[in-house]
């Protein structure tokens, strides 16, 4: 591939993996020190734990994927499929532990009726508490941030490892390195906790998008500078 | 009655720490001091791992004090997340200086190219910490979080490219790539790295979180990260020899075991008082 031509496919991979990895923050029930207590929705822990989890299990099983096949989109999904299991047991766990172990029940905090199932919330909610656990709606939210966000790692990593032509290793720890940059960046849009696309903070997801465009974009051309700078292209 | 006391005690702890080594006392300063030392030592590869070492303990001191300036207001995510930014925009940047060095070449040992990398990403720490704050966008209001982030991309960088520089034994891409990341040992150096940034301040934040206490913390884990790096050189082979890789050991364990001890004791003395289970108190 030409060096110009290998800029434009690395830089747009670069950016979509970004967003996705952006995408992916706004969507994952995220509860941060409040949660580990049992007074808020989400998971009890921060957004960058979470985040960097689901898309290293999503290189793993990427990065299997990569050794057979060309395919971008397969390689995308394997991504994808791995951050999702890592979250979805992740959830699981923190709800049985919630559960069994709390004695709370999963329920959102921001809204009275969950918007996909219709239950009322309201009236299982603690007073002065903010939610527990990772209710029906949460739980939906953090399966598709997990696949938007594992996509997206998944398709950086392919791009560095076959349009940049990097080694696999240089590959997953420069797709990791991109991947918490911009979710870091959409972290500290939400301010450290969220509950997934119905909590209020969704709505500043554009704020995130914009900045994440703007690092990825660098991101991008330094790493098609690493790629032809060293020889590789 | 009760202001008298209280200033004795302010006066106890300013002039405890006077006793031998101590960290520069501004933050300004200890970036100059730190930043200048780390950069002559990343710029000639040729060195042996031990003054290397140094470097990286100067340079993730620097990432620690600008996690500690930036992390104070709250970050709302937990203060680890920052210190991994930097740790992400290190390994960036240590592999367009080391690509750079590639093209550079050395003139003598010093190899120039390197300071590309550490230059691209302190203009990237700088724009991503313009988008954090700036009200119209992110809107995250902490003070200097501009320059914060500028300094962490800095030091993050300069602190792997000295890690790859430990385990490679020069910063030829090439070898970079075979030694230091396709061998995995990245990986152990980015986390490492990033927690003798973010660990220290985590770990001490709190109200009477004090300077110098929380430094120790960031110069011990280095020391650790030292040993193990000491370790990985013993089995990849260094173009020093054997002794490269055993002087690292010895001079990492040292560095914990100085700085563990030091840290143990301040917080013997500065604390009201301890319950423990009697095994730190041992050590210290």
């Amino acid at each position: 591939m030409e060096p110009i031509t290998a800029l434009l496919v690395v830089v747009i991979c670069v950016i979509l993996g970004g967003e996705f990895a952006s995408i992916g923050v706004h969507l994952i029930p995220v509860g941060g020190a409040p949660a580990a207590m049992g007074t808020a929705t989400g998971i009890a822990t921060g957004t960058i734990q979470l985040m960097l989890g689901a898309a290293v299990v999503g290189l793993f099983t990427a990065s299997s994927v990569a050794t057979f096949t060309n395919s971008i989109l397969l390689v995308s999904l394997s991504g994808a499929v791995g951050a999702m299991m890592m979250m979805g047991v992740v959830m699981l766990m923190a709800n049985i532990i919630y559960a069994f172990g709390a004695g709370v029940v999963p329920v959102s905090g921001r809204v009275a009726v969950d918007p996909i199932t219709r239950e009322s919330q309201t009236e299982y909610k603690t007073p002065q508490t903010d939610g527990h656990g990772v209710p029906n709606v949460s739980y939906i939210s953090g399966m598709v941030g997990a696949l938007i966000g594992g996509a997206g790692g998944a398709l950086m990593y392919f791009a560095l490892l076959n349009y940049a032509n990097f080694p696999a290793g240089v590959a997953g720890i420069a797709a990791i390195s991109i991947f918490v940059a911009n979710a870091i960046i959409a972290a500290y849009n939400i301010g450290g906790t969220i509950e997934g696309f119905h909590d209020p903070k969704f709505k500043r997801i554009h704020k995130a998008i914009f900045s994440s465009f703007f690092v990825s974009l660098f991101c991008g051309v330094l790493v098609w500078l690493t790629a032809n700078l060293g020889g590789l292209l | 009655m009760t202001v008298t006391p209280a200033v004795e005690e302010e006066v106890v702890v300013a002039a405890k720490p006077k006793k031998g080594f101590t960290f520069p006392g501004d933050e300004t300063n200890l970036g100059i001091i730190a930043g200048v030392i780390a950069t002559i030592i990343v710029l000639i590869p040729g060195l042996p791992a031990v003054i290397k070492a140094v470097g990286m303990i100067f340079a993730f001191l620097w990432g620690m004090d600008s996690v500690r300036k930036t992390s104070k207001y709250g970050l709302g995510t937990g203060v680890p997340s920052i210190g991994v930014l930097a740790t992400g925009y290190g390994i960036i940047g240590a592999l367009v200086g080391a690509a750079c060095a590639h093209v550079v070449g050395s003139i003598g040992p010093v190899a120039p190219g390197v300071l590309g990398g550490v230059v691209l990403m302190a203009i990237v720490g700088y724009l991503s910490g313009v988008f954090s704050n700036h009200e119209k966008i992110i809107g995250m209001k902490i003070p200097k979080l501009e320059r914060g982030m500028m300094e962490l991309g800095m030091a993050g960088t300069i602190g792997i490219l000295l890690e790859f520089s430990i385990v490679a034994g020069s910063l030829d891409f090439g070898l970079v790539v075979e030694k230091a990341i396709s061998s995995g040992l990245v990986a152990i150096m980015f986390i490492l790295g990033g927690m003798s940034m973010f660990h220290p301040y985590n770990a001490c934040l709190g109200p009477d979180e004090r300077r110098e206490r929380t430094m120790m913390v960031s110069v011990e884990i280095s020391g650790l990260l030292s040993v193990i790096l000491g370790i990985a050189l013993l089995v990849m082979g260094s173009p020093w020899g054997i002794g490269d890789g055993i002087s690292l050991i010895i001079f990492g364990a040292l560095v914990w075991l100085v700085f563990y001890r030091r840290f143990i004791q301040a917080c013997m003395k500065e604390c009201y008082a301890t319950v423990g289970t009697g095994l730190i108190k041992t050590l210290g």
